[in-house]
Order: C-alpha cells, then structure tokens, then sequence
C-alpha cells in the first residue's frame, strides 16, 4: 500500500502530524520525517545578497505606482467628474425662471400703450437696435378662451420681437396649439387660413392627418405681411391651448445694403468696358477679352439684382409655422418645477447624455475589448501550458 | 542551525496594517524559499540566484502586500515559483540552442535537495519531474496546506492533493527499487 492508496484524507491528517494506523502510513511518516530532517539552509552569501538588494529595490519602487491603486482613485474621480459636471449643467440650464415668466407675463398682460417699450427691449434688443437675428421662445400652458383670444387680439403685445419698420428685417414665428378634439382641430384650421387671409396673407402649405385613437394634427406653414405678423401670432395663438411659441427676427439691412453696393459696382465696371470697347484702335485680341468680361459681369448683375430682389421679398412677408393637435404626447411643457426641480432635471438630463455617450464609447470598443481579452486568455493558457510542459520534464 | 540577521532599519519599508517588517520576513522565510526552490530546480546555485531574485521582488511590491489574503510565505512562495518558471523557460531555451547541454554539476553532487538525506531519497528525489518536487516542498517541506499549495502553483486544491499522492507514490517506488 503507497501513499497515493492511502487516500487524500488520510494524507491530509498524516501530515497535520496524526499518528500513523497502518505499515504504510508508518513508512509515509517516516518519509516524511527524512524529508523534514534534511538540513539545507540559505547560504550567508545569499543572506548578504538579499540584504544588499534590498535598497536597490527600494529606490526602483518609489518609481512605480501600483496600479490597482490608480484604478481605485481614477474611476471614483471620473464619476465624482461626470456628477458634478451634470450638477453644473443643471445649476446653470436651471436659470431664475421668474425674470423668463416675468417677461412673458408683461409681454402677454401689459396694455400696448405700456408695455411696448419695455418688451420691445427686453425681448428683442438686437433686431431694434444692432441688426443681426434674435428669437424668443416661450413654453407654457394656457387655456386660451375665445375672451383670451378677443383680449389677445385687441389690447396684448406680441410675445416675440417686433419686426421694425425702419429697418428690412425677416420673421420667422413658430406657433403650437393644442385643441380639446380633432372637429375643433378641422374648425381651427380653417380658422388660421381666414385670419392669415384677412390680414394679407396666404396659406403656403397645409397638412391635416388623423389618427385611429381619435387624435388629429394640422401642420400650417403661412406666410404673412411683416406688418402684421404681431397681429397673426396673437390671433393664431388664441385658437386654443398655446403650447410652444418661437419667434426670430433677422435683419437683412446689410446684407441689401452689400448687394446694392455690388449692383453699383458692377455697373460702374460694365461702363467701363462698353467705353473701352467703344475705341475703334483696340486690339482683337484685347477686345475679345474686354467683350467675355463684359458678358460675365452683366450675368452677374443679373443674378446680384435677383438675389437682391429675393432680399426684399423675404422682408416683406414673415414665415409663419403653426402646428395644431389633438395629441395628449404633444402636451404642454410645464415650468411648474422649481428652480430645484429643473435644476435636478437637467443634472439628471445631463448624466443620461454622458451614459449614452460612455455606453456609445462601450459599444464602439467592446470587440476590441473582447479580441483583447481573448487574446490575453489564450496567452495566458499557453503560458501555463508550458509552465505545465516544463515543470513535468 | 537558523540564521537570523537583523535588517537595518532603512531596509524596511513603512509597514501596513497588519503586515510585519520586511526585515522579519527575511529572517523567518528566506530558509524555507531557498528549500522551496532547491527542490523546485534541483540545483542549488540557481536557487540561490532565484531565492534573491524572489526577495528583492518581494521588497519592491511589500507595499501591496496584504496579510489578510494570505501568509507571507504564500505570497513568497508564489513570486518564487514565478521566477523559478521562467528560469526553467530560459533553461529550456539555452538547451534548444546547445547542444551538449547537461546540468552535469548537480548530478554529480552527493547531495542536492538536503544535507543528511539518504542516498536512496536523495536519488528518488532527482528521478521525480519538477512539478511533483515542487509539491513535496510545499506540502511536506513547507507545510502549507492545500489552499495555500493550490494558490502557490495555481491549480486547484484537489490537483494539489492528487499531485502529492502521486509524487510521494513514485517516491517511494523510486526508494524501494534503490533497495531500501
């Protein structure tokens, strides 16, 4: 009986020092014993090269940096990073939100006689005064009655910027209503088309769709005068609930005033050559020249003095989208959290944009990911099978 | 016989919670890895040079070293045999590229892996593969246990059981052909 009969058990007690049963557990502990009762001790000349290694290591470590230890400071950083970055995000997205619904309440509630100035000021600075475009954009919720919509019509200020007068500017307003059911949705649409009528406007495009659950959406794309587009927005907004109004404004002054600029240029150069053509002691070849020149610049005239043209027309009447529905999806944004609540909701806004982004990152690197780790898996066998081989040999 | 020096206090690295003094560490486990490595390589000029190796490694990473995961010896044990498996691959390169290749001073070495071995031991000894030597060290000669050997030499505790049950039976077949 050898030791590999004696069982693993058995073994396992022998060599935590049980005292042997049998002739082969007495001959395995005495093996044991002659094994243990060999002596073999490190040389001093080993205990001196340990001891004298000992401060070279010493200096080499405080080079390196373990990197277990890296990777426990980095990712709590990287996380504590994205949170506070999301927190920022939210702090600043918040804003006051009373000067924004300050301003939206003057704009709708102020007499014309009161509130022109201040609004006009508050809202669009850059289309009165400096040139450029400005929008507003205001979300809200508001029962608009057919008394709204009568009040709005007569006594209130446009919500967004006034296009002025003096100066050639383009207006772009965008309006989203919401209807109690899809025949007050048909009757508000038609509505829309008679009050961009009445005021000199047209219908560019109209797309009305219904659905199977009873909900419906009207897609209006006008075009009105500019002087009336203040009146159009107020009307147009009272046909039911306004969930979304935008308004911009861009100022097209300069760029007529550069195209004028270039119409006279031109003209100036095409005189030019008609003149030099006109000498009869002019080369062929130079008035062949003089002649393809001459053509080119009238075509470009033609086109500046198009462009210039669409300039003016594109001041003279304002775009006006107006997107109707019945769909509670499309409902109104409300801003009834506090600056806490939207301070939150941003922050949280912000960290679900940094998952997809790093979730993005996860899928574009996983195969690389998994090819490594594939890799690194089969090495690492193939290191361990050799191990095996040499250890065996 | 036990060598014990005394580190200079310089030689010890700032100590963890726990984790004794480097210089402890030598005193007390630098016999049994040298045993350890004797056994593992059969030869004990070249476990002289990995029984230094495996200590200034173990003195460069002591910081990491945690006593809770496991004892010091353990821990030396597992740098030593990492060591000792890559001088066995460098052995194994410079036997591809020689041709007279033999480790003709240990075989005509009286005794190698202990001083007061039987010749018949010390014969068996050299007849059993590195693997089955390196489980005797741990299991007999250094007395760790199974765990302990399974973390050392990376394979699992009832691998380690059946690697011993296996080495100490050729052991001892090896023995009795010898005549004892």
């Amino acid at each position: 009986m050898s030791a590999f009969e004696i069982g693993a058990g058995r073994l396992e007690e022998l060599l935590r020092g049980q005292e042997p049963r049998t002739q082969a557990e007495v001959r395995q502990v005495a093996l044991f014993a002659e094994l243990r009762g060999g002596a073999l001790h490190a040389p001093d000349a080993l205990r001196s090269r340990v001891l004298a290694s000992a401060p070279a290591a010493r200096r080499s470590f405080a080079l390196r940096r373990p990197p277990r230890r890296l990777v426990l400071v980095a990712v709590p950083l990287a996380l504590a990073a994205a949170v506070a970055a999301a927190v920022v995000h939210g702090i600043v997205g918040s804003g006051s939100g009373r000067a924004d619904r300050a301003a939206l309440q003057a704009n709708l509630r102020l007499p014309r006689s009161v509130g022109k100035h201040a609004a006009a000021e508050a809202s669009a600075p850059k289309a009165l005064h400096g040139g450029g475009s400005s929008s507003s954009n205001g979300d809200f919720s508001t029962a608009a009655s057919g008394s709204l919509e009568q009040s709005l019509n007569d006594k209130l200020t446009p919500v967004g910027p006034i296009p002025s007068t003096n100066r050639l500017v383009h207006a772009d307003a965008r309006l989203s209503v919401q209807e109690d059911s899809a025949s007050a949705l048909s009757s508000a649409t038609s509505r829309a088309t008679q009050i961009v009528g009445s005021l000199g406007g047209y219908s560019q495009s109209v797309q009305y769709s219904t659905a199977h659950d009873g909900s419906a959406s009207a897609f209006l794309d006008l075009r009105v005068p500019v002087g009336s587009v203040q009146k159009a927005v107020n009307r147009l907004s009272g046909l039911g609930a306004l969930l979304n109004e935008q308004t911009s404004t861009q100022d097209l002054e300069q760029q007529l005033t550069q195209q004028t600029n270039q119409i006279i240029g031109l003209r100036r150069t095409i005189a030019a050559y008609e003149q030099a053509l006109q000498d009869p002691s002019l080369p062929a070849a130079q008035r062949v020249i003089l002649q393809v020149r001459l053509s080119n610049a009238r075509r470009s005239l033609t086109q500046i003095r198009r462009s210039r043209s669409g300039t003016i027309s594109s001041a003279a009447t304002a775009d006006v989208s107006l997107t109707l529905t019945t769909k509670h999806g499309a409902a109104a944004i409300r801003q009834k959290r506090g600056r806490l609540g939207r301070m939150f909701h941003g922050a949280v806004g912000f960290l679900g944009i940094e998952g997809i982004v790093v979730l993005y990152a996860l899928v574009v690197l996983s195969p690389f990911i998994v090819l490594g780790g594939l890799g690194w898996a089969l090495w690492r066998e193939r290191r361990r099978r050799e191990e095996r081989r040499l250890l065996a040999a | 016989m036990r060598y014990v020096h005394a580190l200079p206090a310089s030689l010890e690295p700032p100590r963890q919670m726990g984790a004794p003094a480097f210089a402890d560490v030598v005193a007390e486990h630098l016999d049994p890895v040298y045993r350890y490595l004797v056994y593992l390589t059969g030869d004990r000029t070249a476990a002289e040079d990995l029984a230094a190796e495996t200590f200034e490694k173990a003195f460069r990473t002591w910081r990491r070293f945690d006593p809770r995961r496991g004892a010091p010896r353990t821990w030396l044990c597992r740098i030593a045999h990492s060591a000792a498996v890559d001088w066995f691959r460098a052995e194994a390169r410079r036997q591809r590229r020689e041709d007279a290749y033999a480790r003709d001073a240990a075989e005509v070495e009286e005794s190698v892996f202990a001083d007061g071995l039987s010749p018949a031991l010390e014969h068996a000894l050299r007849t059993l593969t590195p693997a089955e030597r390196e489980v005797v060290a741990l299991r007999v000669l250094l007395e760790l246990d199974g765990p302990a050997a399974a973390r050392v030499l990376g394979i699992s505790a009832t691998a380690v059981s059946t690697r011993l049950g296996r080495a100490l039976k050729r052991l001892e077949e090896e023995m009795a052909d010898v005549g004892v």
